[in-house]
């Protein structure tokens, strides 16, 4: 009973990011604010970035890119959007572990950059190649900069949490 | 310098095509699929936009359900603030009651003026239109897209390009038509241009979203006079809209010329969608 009690509660604190993930994208939970009219970051790509580099097993690859068809679903974008912007981040991310033996916060921050460059540079392409709407890349350069000064803050709440979840699975 | 690519060749062969223990997919696969999916959409086939639609109308439906939250946690601070601020905001009630008093008789002449430029125009502001009402499902911003989800679609006789009202004014129009559900893609988007008319002239000009909550007006004639009376109304002109409906008033800001939009569009709760003119309209 016991054992089962502690499987189960590895199991949903495993599940933590993926809720996360999903939750942001489905919901109306903002994180485009409108506050000096330039503030806005994008927490799936850090969420991506951060648990495909760190712990891959936790946010597997199917479940990014079906968080990107809900994405694009939502805020009505053409269906594989989000998708590939998404799956281009977690490419970084995956490189970037197999490239690297010892990572730390300023390794993965930097890295981050070509990570939300593409991903952003992928989905600016996108939509104004073939999306039929206008995207004004001011926008997206300050999108990219907030998401790039944000990562160390949740770096450290989602390195918080992965040690939770190893100290929970012992 | 050659074992330096051989190692990046290994290493991005390895993130493309490796698996993991829990990985069903590479990502390989997964990019290759979205890259299909994304074509099949922008290809606008008439099974892949049926497909689609339904998709948004599950999708909606479990997106409004799950921002339940969201929204009560707004209303009960709404509530707080409201509850906070009651006294004070009764002594300024007060003290407005007395200067509104004073200014009832220059509101009725106001009404006067604003009924006899309304004639001018030819405007009749009570509905003239048959609408069908809404409720908005879902209102996610984005910095590149201002749209709201609303509970009404095909089903309901919407069609694309309808416009959409809030409070008897112009919010936006629809661009995107489920079975259950539609997108209103709001005036303050990148995306709107609505074809406009400025009273008491009649100026004809192009109500430009920006991205912020005040529109922009553009190709506005060389001798535009600004003023307090300049109200803006939709011209028609673009064969889609009917003329004369409310949008807002004309402000200076920023150095540029701006609408100050009569609904605000962040605080859309309900809408009427603008199915025709109503017979009794056309009869006149």
């Amino acid at each position: 009973m016991a054992i089962s009690f502690k499987r189960l509660k590895k199991l949903i604190l495993e599940m933590g990011p993926l809720i996360l993930l999903f939750y942001i994208c489905i919901s109306e939970f903002h994180t485009q604010f409108y506050y000096w009219k330039i503030f806005s970051f994008n927490l799936q790509f850090i969420i991506i970035y951060y648990w495909v580099l760190r712990n891959p097993d936790i946010l597997g690859y199917g479940f990014v890119f079906l968080s990107g068809l809900i994405n694009d679903v939502v805020l009505s974008l053409p269906l594989g959007t989000s998708a590939l912007c998404y799956l281009f981040v977690s490419l970084i991310a995956a490189y970037v572990r197999n490239a690297t033996v010892r990572s730390s916060l300023f390794t993965d921050w930097f890295t981050f950059i070509i990570a939300i460059l593409i991903g952003n540079f992928l989905y600016f392409f996108l939509m104004n190649k073939f999306g039929g709407a206008q995207v004004e890349y001011i926008s997206i350069f300050y999108n990219s900069f907030f998401t790039f000064i944000f990562y160390p803050f949740f770096w450290v709440l989602f390195e918080f949490y992965r040690k939770f979840i190893i100290a929970g699975a012992k | 310098m050659s074992t330096s690519r051989d190692d990046f060749g290994i290493a991005i062969r390895s993130a493309l095509l490796q698996r993991g223990a829990k990985q069903k997919f590479s990502l390989f696969v997964l990019i290759l699929l979205s890259l299909s999916i994304f074509v099949l959409d922008i290809s606008e086939l008439k099974p892949v936009k049926i497909l689609r639609s339904l998709l948004n109308d599950g999708v909606y439906r479990i997106s409004a359900i799950s921002s339940s939250p969201i929204k009560f946690s707004g209303t009960v601070k709404d509530f707080f603030i409201t509850h906070i601020f009651v006294y004070k905001e009764n002594r300024k009630l007060k003290t407005e009651l007395e200067e509104l008093k004073n200014k009832d008789f220059q509101t009725l002449y106001l009404q006067t003026a604003n009924k006899r430029l309304q004639d001018i125009i030819q405007l009749e502001k009570k509905s003239t239109f048959t609408t069908v009402a809404a409720k908005v499902l879902l209102d996610k911003n984005s910095p590149y897209l201002n749209s709201v989800i609303i509970n009404r679609g095909s089903n309901s006789g919407i069609k694309l390009g309808m416009p959409v009202l809030s409070e008897g004014n112009l919010v936006g129009r629809v661009v995107e038509v489920n079975f259950f559900s539609a997108r209103i893609l709001l005036l303050n988007d990148l995306n709107s241009k609505i074809p406009v008319m400025i009273s008491p002239k009649g100026s004809q000009a192009i109500l430009s979203g920006r991205g912020e909550d005040k529109p922009k007006l553009e190709y506005l004639p060389e001798k535009f006079e600004l003023n307090d009376k300049n109200l803006v109304f939709t011209s028609g002109k673009d064969g889609i809209f009917f003329e004369g409906i409310p949008v807002g008033n004309v402000i200076f800001e920023d150095n540029k010329i701006k609408v100050k939009l009569f609904s605000d569009p962040n605080q859309i709760s309900f809408v009427n969608v603008i199915l025709d003119k109503s017979s009794d309209a056309e009869a006149m």
